[in-house]
């Protein structure tokens, strides 16, 4: 493994393979986002995968066989269906392959042994949050295939917005590399004692514990940012509805709503 | 397990994410996609956040992507009914259409041509036909009962 490593890192020029891996995964993403009506999907899909690759090659392993195999398809997983998600034309498509990189996620989350949060994000984001947003979707958007959904911004926005991303990724990655300035060493030390958190029977118990305890204020206040949040949903769509006049633009689009408000304005107790 | 190879990877991971949710968020023009692209991004953070949480044997990280789901919460029913409204004003979720709150004397976005749909994404499922078809009476169809 590692000699094919070496094989590989002296059969490309450059740096590493680290920037020929951002710089094509970029290029994959370019020609799905920027030219979303071109029919390049075959080309970027292989470029995102040697992308990929590459930047497998590049990671430092961690551990056996199977743990290594089971992070990569978690992994890949993720991030493929991540960038599939941003690249679909239809809207409901995106949230769909959101979901499923929500789940190769939840996934990661539980081969780091946080059970709950795995959970909760498949509760909480890929069951309510994402199904939300495709009940607004198709409250607003029932016809599907919209002319912005084929059209990005001016031409400059795509290839700006991946330049930005992959300098941040570079950063990132080139700081936190094996051998970067910021490598992880154990300095900074556990806050708590460690006490074989990855081997841990009670998990969730110690997890409840410390969120009642340290965190005790968070949770409060977290408690009351959902109950503002959910108050001001409502006032937000109350307010709206008032200020909204209906027929002042293109109201009759709104099948059924036109004469809605001439009845509902004659009886008005 | 090497705990610090395992940080880096989960490292690059979130980063990819949160890169992929960034650009997402930058480059398309449908509001719902674009705040499914932020939802993205806060799941490349808690990527990274669980990750420094076990490689410090902390279970801060946790809760911060406890929080993070929490807040993402309430900032979908807040996104969500924005969206509504403003569909309601405008409808379409095109947030090109706001240009209207451009500052002044700056010029309006204009569309450089949108590229037609292709018909052959609209490709139904076919059955193959079998058989010959069958004659048809004209005088049964004009009789036929509409049951």
């Amino acid at each position: 493994m590692s000699e094919w490593r070496d094989q590989l890192l002296q059969m490309l020029p450059g740096s590493s393979l680290l920037v020929w891996a951002v710089v094509l995964g970029g290029l994959g993403l370019w020609f799905r986002v920027a030219l979303l009506d071109r029919p390049t999907a075959l080309f970027s899909r292989i470029l995102g995968l040697l992308s990929l690759v590459l930047l497998g090659f590049w990671l430092p392993r961690f551990g056996g066989w199977a743990e290594q195999v089971t992070f990569w398809l978690l992994a890949s997983v993720a991030v493929l269906t991540a960038g599939t998600a941003i690249s679909t034309r239809s809207p409901v498509y995106m949230a769909i392959w959101f979901a499923l990189s929500l789940l190769a996620t939840s996934g990661l989350f539980l081969f780091q042994n946080a059970q709950f949060i795995g959970f909760a994000t498949i509760t909480v984001y890929a069951g309510a949050i994402v199904v939300t947003f495709l009940f607004v979707l198709m409250l607003a958007q029932p016809e599907g295939d919209a002319p912005y959904d084929r059209v990005s911004w001016a031409w400059f926005s795509a290839p700006l917005a991946l330049l930005a991303g992959g300098v941040l990724l570079a950063a990132m990655l080139l700081t936190f590399s094996p051998d970067g300035p910021g490598r992880p060493d154990a300095s900074l030390g556990p806050v708590v004692p460690p006490s074989a958190l990855a081997t841990d029977q009670h998990h969730v118990a110690r997890l409840g514990g410390e969120l009642y305890s340290r965190h005790l204020i968070a949770v409060e206040v977290v408690g009351t940012v959902l109950l503002v949040a959910m108050v001001g949903a409502v006032a937000i769509v109350i307010q709206g509805k008032s200020a909204y006049v209906p027929g002042r633009q293109d109201g009759s689009r709104i099948r059924g709503r036109r004469d809605a408000p001439s009845a509902s304005s004659g009886g008005a107790p | 397990m090497n705990e610090a190879a395992l940080l880096v990877n989960f490292l690059i991971v979130g980063g990819l994410l949160f890169v992929t949710g960034m650009v997402g968020f930058l480059v398309r023009r449908n509001l719902i996609v674009m705040f499914l692209s932020a939802e993205m991004m806060l799941q490349g953070v808690s990527v990274s956040l669980i990750a420094w949480g076990r490689f410090h044997q902390d279970l801060g990280g946790q809760m911060l992507a406890l929080f993070i789901i929490a807040i993402a919460a309430a900032e979908a029913g807040i996104a969500l009914a924005l969206i509504l409204m403003l569909y309601l004003r405008s409808q379409t979720l095109d947030v090109a259409f706001w240009h209207d709150l451009r500052e002044e004397g700056q010029p309006p976005y204009v569309d450089q041509g949108i590229p037609e749909t292709h018909r052959e994404e609209h490709k139904w499922p076919r059955l193959t036909p079998s058989g010959v078809r069958p004659e048809v009476d004209q005088e049964e169809q004009m009789h036929r009962s509409r049951v």
